[in-house]
């Protein structure tokens, strides 16, 4: 179980999170909508160290995380895939997924390679291709196998379906929620795809300017009209 | 107002200038009288890196092969008793030619940004050395050129005579020569630097991008202030040749550069003022550090390094210590700043973005304004 | 014609040397974005170090290793402490930084070595090889440094394409964030690339010492001409410094041996802005475009 609470922080005199709180159950999508600059990536920055908290706590299995150091989250099971897919150009599809499962320390087995190249089949003709060369879609796809390699118990992904093709969002979050059914993965999910995003969620928090306005059911949540037009501009 | 204060003040600070620099050249012995023509010439030299530097936001590491330029003209023009042009003329030549050779480098400079622009200059200070030597006959390869320095004519000789009741020694002559050269040019720099131009180098150092929207031509805007600059070495290099009688290759090292560089940054990048600091300091210094050294046990080989080691160690306090404190270029004062308007972000996320840059590191204030990294690639 | 093979092979074996050093200039490029102007002075003092242990009386060996260590040393405790803290600051910072340390650096051998020129020793013949009648310009010393560079590049190119570390190495240069997320310590990661880089730096600094002169300034042209081979191959790619350092070793040497050797260094930089205004992305690059 994730636990956010009262988590705060402003870059300069900008407030960017104010008090969030909220819970993200074990075994579960955790959907976190918004508009654009309500704080989501912040969140997700703020919660694996890389913007500093000013305030307030996020606890997984009763561990600190806002204090803890990036470096450390794949060793705690956390694997942050950052907004703008985050691939390392420069590095081959192979190299980027070995790089992933260096995370939790020791060498990487040729078993976890192949468990990830079977997931993502499409990866696997292009194993030794630099990572540059690679459609959106693909590095989705990269990035999130190279996550996996490191066997985490929380995923927290940061708009992954941005730029992508329906089609292709539609797969990506397929695997996404066989993932969750499969391996008891906890998922925090920023979007702004409200609608996409609540149809694998469970939950739904919707932030507003760094505050938490909507805590709610996803499914209540995405019949809601009121808050719909209201938060989600659906 | 604003053009009384433009107008005035420079010109009321340059007459008090003169009437201390006349007060202390009057007092001093002559061997005073040559360091200071030393600070003088490294004061004019430093006051146009600290144009380029400081307000243009560009960095010179070739500013000691530029006052070779102008050192040699000089040399040249004066090798012959009765020399072809008076020494006004002189220095207009050794001003022009350096102008020019500055023109062509800084065409080529204007195009390239920190790291780039500093080690093609560093290649122009190890290179121009060489030219000396290759064209050895014309210019005195190793031993270089001697330097005829005229006779003072009469009429200084007695106005000298008249306003300071002693008679003007050569070397006083040179000193009063370097001053004068260092009060005109300052006059200039200052009178550049708060004007139209001054404007255009500030909003290109401070933002690109915003400069360009305003209309500002930045390859214009950069090449002036390299060729600006490149006049006030070359002024130097007139005065520095007169006053060490010689124009030879070993004067014009790299180390002159950098000594260059080390005055600009400890008198705080963009200030006239704190270039002439910058200068008194390399003027003084070495030899208070020196006696220091030789007092302490070093021999007076080993004892003349303990001032440059100073002036490194003080580069990188400055750097890791106070690159705000020194610089009066993170926050422009408010008079005489009117380039163009800032952007706003009114887009929260991109100012999310920008702070989040910002909050990665900490947040001391940059030497150099934030334009820097927020610079957009140019087509090429 | 023998004068024509002697200045082509005296410029491949400065080319190796000028290769190396611009290598560890592109390491640290690649890896903080920041042009080491004081690997010069950094390698001139870890060669005096090398020329004191051997005029101590220890053998040249020792002392070679001595002087690679203690490069590998002052990469970096000079990263850590210096170069740290502007780390993604304003680019010219950076910049005057390391202009500051060159000075220091340059100050205190002078200070501690004094600054006239002293003979280093050379491991093996400097004698050139004779074939038939014929005397090629190629000494046993050459041979060496040719194969010495040849082994260093040979070296990081197993770490870095062989190894995990080098495959952290090259995380943390790419993308600094992203390797932290994957559990990289960029930091360390950051000092071992400086520590390496000052190691290959070093390398360089002792083959151009040996079996000639040395003083604090003998390694100033160097940085410049490390500086131009690395922007001819794009200062970002290590194989693009090794072409563009014997392309560059070609090239000077040829200046030298027909024009003069008095103006290798401004053939240098006419070279360096010929590429940085004609092909500013380096020689070889096929990437994008590059802002100089």
């Amino acid at each position: 179980m994730l636990e956010v609470r009262d988590l705060s922080t402003s870059y300069g005199a900008v407030r960017a999170l104010s008090d969030v709180t909220f819970t993200a159950a074990t075994g579960e999508v955790t959907a976190v909508l918004g508009a654009n600059g309500a704080g989501k990536t912040t969140l997700l920055r703020t919660i694996t160290g890389l913007v500093r908290a000013q305030g307030g706590s996020a606890t997984y299995d009763g561990r600190e995380l806002t204090r803890t150091a990036p470096e450390l989250m794949p060793g705690l099971g956390i694997a942050h895939v950052p907004e703008g897919r985050g691939v390392i150009t420069e590095l081959t599809v192979d190299e980027n997924l070995r790089l992933g499962g260096l995370g939790r320390g020791g060498r990487v087995r040729s078993e976890d390679l192949e468990r990830v190249y079977a997931l993502f089949p499409a990866l696997a003709d292009r194993r030794s291709a630099l990572a540059h060369v690679l459609s959106g879609g693909e590095r989705q796809m990269l990035v999130l196998g190279r996550a996996l390699m490191a066997e985490p118990t929380v995923l927290l992904l940061d708009e992954p379906s941005l730029g992508l093709a329906p089609r292709i969002v539609a797969q990506l979050f397929e695997l996404v929620q066989s993932l969750v059914v499969d391996q008891g993965l906890t998922v925090l999910l920023v979007e702004q795809n409200a609608r996409s995003a609540l149809s694998i969620a469970h939950r739904g928090v919707v932030l507003s300017l760094g505050r938490v306005v909507v805590d709610e059911r996803a499914d209540v949540l995405a019949e809601d009209d009121q808050l719909r037009h209201a938060y989600l501009g659906f | 107002m604003t053009v009384r204060r433009i107008l005035v003040q420079p010109v009321v600070l340059a007459a008090l200038g003169v009437v201390v620099i006349v007060l202390v050249l009057t007092a001093v012995d002559d061997f005073r009288s040559v360091q200071l023509t030393q600070m003088a010439y490294l004061g004019i030299a430093a006051g146009g890196l600290t144009v380029l530097t400081g307000l243009n936001g560009q960095i010179s590491l070739g500013h000691g092969a530029l006052m070779a330029v102008g050192a040699y003209t000089t040399a040249l023009l004066l090798q012959d008793d009765e020399p072809m042009l008076p020494l006004l003329g002189v220095l207009v030549v050794a001003t022009v030619v350096t102008l020019v050779v500055g023109a062509a480098i800084g065409v080529a400079a204007a195009r390239l940004h920190g790291p780039y622009l500093a080690g093609a200059t560093l290649a122009l200070a190890v290179a121009v050395p060489g030219i000396a030597l290759y064209f050895g006959d014309t210019l005195g390869g190793e031993q270089g050129l001697r330097v005829r320095v005229p006779d003072a004519p009469g009429w200084v000789l007695d106005a000298a005579y008249f306003v300071t009741g002693q008679d003007l020694t050569p070397s006083k002559y040179v000193a009063f020569l370097g001053w004068g050269t260092l009060v005109v040019a300052y006059l200039g720099l200052a009178h550049l630097s708060r004007g139209r131009v001054g404007r255009r180098w500030r909003a290109v150092r401070d933002d690109e991008v915003a400069a360009e929207v305003a209309g500002i031509s930045l390859g214009r805007a950069r090449v002036s202030a390299f060729v600006v600059s490149a006049a006030a070495a070359g002024a130097a290099g007139f005065v520095m040749a007169l006053s060490v009688r010689l124009a030879a290759p070993s004067g014009y090292s790299l180390t002159l550069s950098l000594t260059l560089l080390t005055a600009v940054v400890l008198g705080g990048l963009g200030s006239l003022t704190g270039a002439l600091l910058g200068a008194a300091l390399l003027t003084f210094l070495p030899q208070v550090v020196t006696d220091a050294g030789v007092s302490a046990g070093l021999d007076d080989i080993r004892a003349a390094e303990l001032a440059p080691l100073i002036y490194g160690l003080v580069l990188v306090a400055v750097i890791l210590l106070a690159p705000a404190g020194l610089s009066a270029v993170s926050a422009p004062r408010g008079t005489g700043r009117a380039g163009p308007p800032r952007r706003e972000n009114p887009h929260e996320h991109s100012a999310q973005a920008a702070a989040q840059e910002v909050g990665r590191h900490d947040r001391r204030p940059h030497l150099v304004g934030p334009g820097r990294r927020l610079r957009r690639r140019r087509p090429q | 014609m023998q004068q024509f093979v002697n200045t082509v092979l005296g410029g491949l074996t400065i080319g190796m040397v000028y290769a190396a050093f611009a290598l560890a200039l592109v390491l640290i490029w690649r890896s903080t974005r920041i042009v080491n102007f004081a690997q010069a002075p950094m390698a001139m003092v870890t060669t005096f170090i090398a020329l004191q242990i051997i005029e101590a009386g220890h053998s040249y060996w020792l002392a070679f290793a001595a002087a690679l260590v203690a490069g590998l040393v002052l990469g970096a405790v000079v990263e850590r402490v210096l170069i740290r803290p502007v780390e993604g600051k304003a680019e010219i910072n950076a910049v005057i930084l390391t202009l500051g340390l060159f000075i220091v650096l340059h100050a205190l051998a002078s200070v501690v070595f004094g600054n006239r020129y002293r003979s280093f020793p050379a491991a093996f013949g400097i004698r050139g090889l004779e074939v038939g009648d014929t005397t090629i310009a190629l000494t046993g010393f050459d041979i060496f440094t040719i194969l010495a560079v040849l082994a260093v590049m040979g070296l990081l190119v197993l770490l870095f394409r062989f190894t995990d570390l080098g495959l952290r190495m090259r995380a943390a240069a790419f993308n600094q964030e992203v390797a932290r997320l994957l559990g990289v310590r960029v930091g360390r990661m950051l000092t071992l690339g400086w520590a390496l880089a000052s190691l290959v730096g070093s390398l360089a600094g002792l083959l151009i010492a040996g079996g000639s002169l040395v003083h604090p300034g003998y390694m100033d042209a160097v940085v410049v001409y490390g500086f131009v081979a690395a922007v001819l191959g794009g200062l970002d790619s290590p194989a693009g410094a090794v072409v563009g350092g014997l392309l560059l070793g070609l090239s000077l040497s040829l200046v030298s041996g027909y024009v003069g050797s008095q103006l290798v260094a401004l053939a240098a930089l006419a070279i360096l802005m010929a590429v940085l205004l004609l092909r500013p992305q380096g020689l070889f690059s096929q990437a994008r475009e590059r802002r100089v």
